[in-house]
């Protein structure tokens, strides 16, 4: 490692996202990091694994995509799971290609890490010595994933910069534009129905949950989707109302300064 | 069977002329592994910026009607290929594999062939 892991100064330019991850992984500490939003597994101060009740769990990647079947990851997590090997298993009997392994768990990692690593007011815990069952898949250097993080958060906020739309439940547009939509996204508006949220399309169409906040925020941009606001809930879906674009009942403040600096700008 | 680094390795070693590879997770710019590159060659920054090309093909390709698939994007510059090889991915994750090529010593279809067989063994 670098004389940097011993003198963590975060990332340059940006704050760290968490000043409690940056010292784990300095004194190359080995336990589980609970936030309010997701759990980060630490070995020897690298990332190992990460969960979060915001996205869909490794098996559900695996078993969806049609590379593992259900059985064969239960059979696995019976087999290994104890031993804490789950991953090596999954390898080694054959159920599951290493590479797609890898990418899999990767995916799952980073997805999860993004929602772990939001912004809270709870603060985390971490308990030492504590390791998750998959089991050795490919270690992530602490700056690489928070790193990435910003990344996607900034990703996400180019596309469409209004955060209801990874959370709240969400509505088609009423009079959608005559525009063709990518298959991929065209999935995930098929599942749009005033009550599923990002989380709940990511667990059903078993893809990650961070590619779904970018389809959907591409969606939002569009003008395909939109949130569910607490307020218009009730009486926006009565029959007979007319119901107005969203823009003109809440302008969306952030949104028309950043138009405003890009104007000015040019 | 090949696990990722060990397919960006074989990119690398086998492909006559390639100065880096990468894998690349296409929606969110992710670079899954990466070889090669350098201070000069930030292939983060490159895997980033590419899945802006690939997405922009797919959509013009959805605009014009076209029901098929993208194989590979080569872009030529003055001194260097970049090559994009779309994966079939039995999962549900759309990944590509990036290769920057000097092209002065590289062969343009033994590099297409390799990575067509690479794309094989990495079995994602």
């Amino acid at each position: 490692m670098s004389p940097a892991a011993t003198a963590p100064s975060g990332i340059p330019g940006h704050p760290a996202l968490s000043p409690m991850l940056q010292r784990l992984a300095a004194e190359r500490a080995t336990g589980a990091l609970m936030r309010d939003r997701g759990t980060l597994y630490l070995a020897e101060g690298q990332v190992v694994h990460a969960e979060s009740p915001a996205t869909p769990g490794i098996d559900i990647l695996l078993t969806t995509g049609g590379t593992l079947r259900s059985e064969g990851w239960w059979d696995a997590v019976a087999q290994a799971g104890a031993g804490q090997r789950v991953g090596r298993y999954l390898v080694d009997s054959g159920r599951v290609p290493g590479g797609a392994l890898e990418l899999c768990h990767l995916g799952a990692l980073y997805d999860a890490a993004f929602f772990a690593l939001a912004p809270t007011h709870t603060p985390a815990r971490f308990r030492y010595g504590v390791s998750h069952w998959i089991g050795p898949v490919r270690p992530v250097p602490v700056d690489a994933v928070q790193r990435e993080t910003l990344r996607r958060r900034e990703l996400l906020d180019r596309i469409w910069p209004d955060a209801l739309t990874d959370s709240a439940p969400l509505v088609r547009a009423a009079h959608p534009l005559d525009a063709p939509v990518p298959p991929r996204q065209r999935r995930v508006l098929d599942l749009v129905d005033g009550a599923r949220t990002a989380t709940d399309i990511a667990r059903e169409l078993g893809r990650s949950a961070f590619h779904i906040l970018v389809d959907l925020r591409r969606l939002a941009a569009a003008g395909m989707v939109a949130t569910v606001r607490p307020a218009a809930a009730g009486p926006a879906s009565a029959p007979g109302r007319i119901e107005l674009p969203e823009v003109t009942a809440d302008p969306d403040v952030a949104l028309l300064r950043r138009l405003r600096d890009a104007l000015e700008a040019l | 069977m090949a696990n990722t680094e060990a397919s960006l390795k074989e990119a690398m070693t086998s492909i006559e002329g390639t100065l880096g590879v990468a894998l690349v997770d296409y929606t969110s710019g992710m670079a899954l592994g990466t070889l090669g590159g350098g201070k000069e060659f930030n292939l983060e920054v490159a895997a980033a910026g590419n899945t802006d090309v690939v997405r922009a093909k797919l959509r013009t390709m959805e605009h014009l009607g076209i029901k098929d698939e993208i194989e590979d994007i080569l872009i030529t510059l003055g001194a260097q290929y970049h090559l994009i090889r779309l994966l079939k991915t039995r999962g549900s994750n759309g990944l590509f594999l990036y290769l920057v090529l000097d092209s002065g010593r590289a062969n343009l279809a033994m590099a297409r062939h390799q990575l067509r067989k690479i794309e094989a063994e990495l079995e994602v």
